[in-house]
């Protein structure tokens, strides 16, 4: 029935229209949203859909997982390495970036009891 | 000057300027659709085969890209020494209720369970999709759980600074005995011959990076979990 899903350029156009989706989902937050902790949310969320993005993109439904084994045949019908090393690469960091902003966010509120970015005063006076 | 935003045109304007540049990147994206991909992947997929690891994701971290992987792991120390900074000054529990029966039981029942998987990720990580990232965060989100459902569960902070050296250490150990054996930093000088493809015991250096990776990225995770729910009381 979904037959015509199936072809790259489709897929690549779903894809690519979604992760942008996200990254406006993420992008609105971050320009309107006060809490730090809700801030931090959304880089994460902007984060995801940039991950979202290149492993969608280089995803080939006729190709096989790069895995050289017996199984999945030849080299050159395999999908391509890179981004996932890439972006394994992006997801820890993005993780080690969002609990040091929310330990910063943490420290913040001990010290001053606020949690909104429009009452961050402390170079004022 | 108060720089204190009306709620409305805060919303408006965050929609109409997000909206603004989503619009310009998907334009840009949709018009440059690849027809057919150049792909850097077949070569290194070629090279991947003179190696004797299987899973090729795992060749480029850790081997074609293994110092990265060093500088990536720098980065999550860091990141796990400056939240140590911050949050761990007085570092005693303070979760107020008590878990009941069933979530203590359960938790104790399944900690063995996820620590043995995520080892089992971490070992065979250059024979299937998994790997040190992936079993290290495994092992960390077991001990998360404990740390949620035990009021008084705490990891050592010495085995945890033993752990976190131990690994360190060794990665840059392999390195330098790669530079001074095969003159190439990080250089494969284990034997890793192509036959044994498949098997435990083959692609050389490469499942002990992992593996040591692993340890790190566990022990690191365990202790961000740690420092981010044990608080002090002054909060």
């Amino acid at each position: 029935m979904f037959e015509y899903l199936n072809q790259p350029e489709i897929i690549k156009t779903i894809v690519t229209i979604g992760s942008m989706t996200l990254l406006f989902i993420g992008l609105f937050g971050l320009l309107t949203q006060k809490h730090f902790i809700k801030i931090f949310i959304s880089i994460a969320i902007m984060e995801t859909s940039v991950f979202l993005f290149f492993i969608g993109n280089i995803f080939n439904n006729t190709f096989t997982a790069p895995i050289i084994s017996e199984r999945f045949g030849d080299v050159s019908k395999m999908n391509d390495p890179i981004p996932h090393a890439m972006i394994l690469t992006a997801i820890v960091i993005g993780m080690a970036v969002l609990a040091l902003g929310v330990s910063f966010a943490i420290e913040y509120f001990k010290l001053t009891g606020n949690t909104e970015i429009d009452k961050m005063n402390g170079m004022k006076h | 000057m108060s720089i204190k935003r009306s709620l409305p045109t805060s919303i408006m304007s965050g929609f109409a300027l997000s909206a603004a540049l989503v619009l310009t990147f998907l334009n840009i994206l949709l018009q440059n659709l690849p027809e057919s991909m150049q792909r850097a992947g077949d070569s290194l997929l070629e090279l991947n085969a003179n190696e004797g690891v299987s899973n090729a994701v795992t060749t480029v971290v850790v081997y074609f890209r293994g110092f990265d992987t060093l500088g990536e792991i720098a980065v999550l120390f860091i990141a796990s020494l400056g939240i140590g900074l911050m949050l761990g000054e007085n570092s005693h529990c303070e979760i107020k209720a008590e878990s009941n029966f069933m979530l203590k039981s359960a938790s104790k029942l399944l900690f063995p369970i996820i620590t043995l998987y995520g080892i089992y990720v971490m070992v065979y990580g250059h024979l299937s999709p998994g790997g040190g990232f992936q079993g290290g965060v495994i092992i960390a989100s077991g001990v998360l759980l404990l740390l949620v459902s035990h009021k008084d569960f705490e990891v050592p902070h010495s085995v945890i600074v033993l752990l976190e050296t131990f690994a360190g250490v060794a990665y840059v150990l392999i390195g330098l005995i790669g530079l001074f054996t095969l003159d190439v930093f990080l250089g494969n000088f284990l034997p890793h011959d192509v036959s044994q493809m498949g098997m435990l015991m083959s692609g050389g250096i490469i499942p002990i990076i992992y593996i040591i990776v692993g340890i790190k990225v566990g022990s690191e995770m365990s202790s961000i979990a740690q420092n981010l729910i044990k608080r002090g009381e002054d909060v």
